[in-house]
């Protein structure tokens, strides 16, 4: 089991983070994704079928495959945000069948391919309301905002942000929330050598804090650059 | 594909239904009709069990309703839904006849009489549960929908009746249009109590094949979903180039 | 996890700034209803005392058809990215909910006022009722907010979502129509209003209930 310390955080220095204050100390299993033969269905057909997979805490698991592979199911399956149809899925220690997978989900950061911004909304109010939800200093979400590359933009509207950079946001977003399980699709879809070099640092950052990280991707090449291992998965099968 | 679910009740349903319906037709045709309005009366007959099995109708949905949200067991969705579906047919069986009935004896084809005006609404009411069903083939995302809103609409039917009650009762005393309320001749009521009967037995009958069509109905849906040859991904192949493979 | 008050407020909050920037209510919304007051004279006939007669109702009736359009603007806008945003930050489904319907009440309350003027100046009808009417107002507006936001959540991302929320609100509406019309009717006829005002109360009671009951399994629908 690993203990991890759930707090509300400061960011001091470039590359120093301190919790003010300990909240809550959680007991953190060592495996963090057990998925179990574990299948998903949308109407007639299977996205996916028969998954096996488990995830230790300190492993960044990088999960390739073709386009309708069933990438994206399996990542937000992982996030809590599809049930499965058949199988037993256990995340951060709690059923996906059961209440308790209301629980783990402000431990997960999940990233999608698509950003999950408010148009609306200024990249900062986008991140002051996840903040305002968490319980986090307001203040925690312009810092993140700093730290990615975009206090210039903080208040700038999201529709009027590229897509780079709402991802960029998404990313400041898992910065402020400090998850335990990470979640990245196309970890680098439409994002420049910098922000790349971000999100390395955010999955190295959350594997060595005793958390682990999925990435998914059909870019091989990068990816595999960052994952302590790789799946495949095809025909929504893990082989 | 697995063979296709095959009915497990006999033909007594029907058998009931048809039974039911040739008394209820008898007894409406041979008693004698009402003195002032004729042969129209016998509609009645028709018309006021219709209005009766949608009420039962809609209570027994409510209740089926309930139990899936207890039991999250998908028979007592397909009792809630089929018993709806039968309650909408019957509402506008009831609200169609009234009006036929309603033309030539008042003169109008509708009033606001209270009762009539919370038939509407009920018809409504589960006229939307029923189009709320066809949103989603997931079984269990279509129940746990349809079974809030079976539990909602009946909590809500007693707020509406009230209110329309007082509402028609502050507008409009019984006026020219309200048909008053004679004593009814005893072989009438006793014709109109069978035929309330004969209805509930119907009811019953349409209920066991409405749910047996149900299980039947959802049995395939669940076989084309788990199978195991279709998945999404196979649909997605390498593109070609240049004419060939790439 | 912050208190149940807290994440109430985050809601709503972030919706009413979503309808701060995108002006739709006030821009959209309120001139479609005050056209459909505009429309009615047009086709039945513009008889001073007998729109000064209907003026009210026709009024009432705009706002449930047109009100419910409000509380369910931003739940069918919301895309699945945003949902699951939504969904990991923990917040409770109920809170969610009652903060949805807290923003829409808000928003309703003003198109109530904005569309009571247009009333009074193109039905010419008579203010009364200086303290029922806020009142009612306000009950109107939290049952249509909670009605709306329910519905919203019950039909979610299925076929015909648009077109099936207004008519599961509308029938459901009818006690708060009933309602609102009856209070107004009553204080002009010297009458108690209190049964009309209790009326909706126990309505809004009853949706607030069972949306919070809800909330929680209609999450998992999504």
């Amino acid at each position: 089991m690993i203990r991890t310390h759930v707090g509300i955080p400061v960011f001091r220095d470039e590359g120093s983070r301190t919790p003010v204050r300990t909240l809550l100390a959680v007991d953190t299993p060592q495996t963090l994704i057990d998925l179990d033969a574990v299948s998903v269905r949308a109407g007639s057909v299977h996205i996916l079928r028969d998954v096996a997979l488990e995830v230790n805490a300190g492993e960044a698991v990088g999960v390739f495959g073709a386009n309708g592979a069933g990438k994206t199911t399996l990542l937000r399956l992982l996030a809590t945000l599809v049930p499965p149809s058949a199988g037993t899925a256990t995340i951060l220690g709690a059923r996906l069948d059961r209440e308790e997978r209301y629980d783990v989900r402000p431990r997960i950061g999940y990233v999608g391919h698509v950003p999950g911004l408010y148009p609306e909304m200024t990249l900062a109010e986008n991140l002051a309301f996840t903040a305002d939800a968490r319980g986090i200093n307001r203040e925690a979400s312009r810092d993140a905002l700093e730290r990615v590359g975009l206090g210039g933009a903080a208040d700038r509207l999201a529709d009027r942000c590229s897509h780079g950079m709402q991802r960029r946001a998404e990313f400041a977003r898992v910065l402020m929330t400090q998850p335990d399980l990470l979640l990245l699709d196309e970890p680098h879809s439409a994002l420049d050598a910098d922000a790349v070099d971000l999100v390395e640092a955010l999955v190295a950052r959350t594997s060595s804090n005793g958390g682990a990280a999925i990435l998914v991707s059909h870019d091989r090449g990068r990816v595999a650059s960052m994952a302590t291992r790789t799946v495949e998965i095809a025909r929504g099968t893990i082989s | 594909m697995t063979d296709r679910p095959q009915s497990t009740t006999t033909s007594w349903p029907w058998i009931a239904m048809a039974v039911a319906g040739l008394i209820t037709f008898v007894a409406s045709m041979t008693v004698n009709p009402d003195a002032i309005q004729g042969q129209l009366s016998r509609i009645m007959y028709v018309h006021v069990p219709s209005a009766w099995l949608a009420y039962l109708a809609f209570a027994v949905t409510m209740a089926a309703s309930a139990m899936y949200l207890w039991k999250r067991d998908l028979a007592w969705d397909r009792r809630a839904h089929a018993s709806a579906e039968i309650g909408v047919v019957f509402t506008a069986m009831a609200i169609g006849l009234g009006m036929t009935w309603a033309k030539p004896t008042w003169g109008v084809w509708w009033t606001w009489d209270a009762r009539l005006t919370l038939t509407a609404i009920m018809f409504f009411v589960y006229l939307g549960y029923l189009a709320l069903r066809r949103t989603t083939d997931d079984l269990h995302a279509r129940a746990r929908r349809s079974a809030i809103l079976g539990v909602l609409a009946v909590v809500q039917i007693p707020l509406v009746h009230f209110s329309v009650i007082w509402w028609r009762t502050l507008h409009q005393p019984p006026s020219v249009f309200e048909p008053a309320s004679p004593d009814i001749d005893t072989p009438m009521l006793a014709t109109l109590l069978l035929a309330v009967a004969m209805f509930t037995v119907m009811y019953v009958a349409m209920m066991v094949k409405r749910v047996e069509l149900a299980r039947l109905e959802d049995e395939i849906l669940v076989s084309e979903q788990v199978d195991d040859s279709v998945v999404a991904g196979e649909a997605v192949t390498a593109p070609l180039l240049d004419g060939g493979a790439a | 996890m912050i208190g149940f008050g807290a994440q109430v407020a985050a809601i709503a909050r972030r919706d009413l700034r979503r309808e701060r920037r995108t002006g739709e209510v006030v821009w959209v919304t309120l001139p479609f209803g005050a056209i459909a007051l505009l429309l009615v004279p047009l086709a039945i006939g513009t008889d001073a005392p007998m729109l000064q007669r209907i003026g009210p109702g026709l009024f009432w009736v705009v706002v449930m058809l047109f009100g419910v359009l409000i509380s369910v603007r931003q739940t069918n806008a919301e895309t699945t990215a945003q949902r699951d945003q939504v969904a990991l930050t923990g917040l409770d489904p109920a809170a969610i909910y009652v903060g949805r319907a807290a923003a829409s009440f808000v928003l309703l309350v003003v198109f109530q006022a904005a569309l009571g003027v247009v009333t009074l100046v193109l039905y010419d009808v008579p203010v009364e009722g200086l303290v029922l009417l806020p009142v009612t107002f306000l009950v109107v507006g939290a049952g249509l907010a909670l009605l709306g936001t329910l519905a919203a959540g019950i039909v979610s991302t299925g076929t015909n979502a648009t077109a099936l929320v207004p008519l599961l609100v509308a029938p459901l509406s009818i006690p708060l129509l009933i309602g609102a019309t009856q209070a107004l009717e009553a204080l002009r006829l010297g009458r108690s209003s209190l049964t009309w005002v209790l009326m909706m109360i126990v309505t809004v009671l009853v949706l607030a209930i069972a949306g919070v009951l809800s909330a929680r399994p209609l999450q998992e629908t999504g």
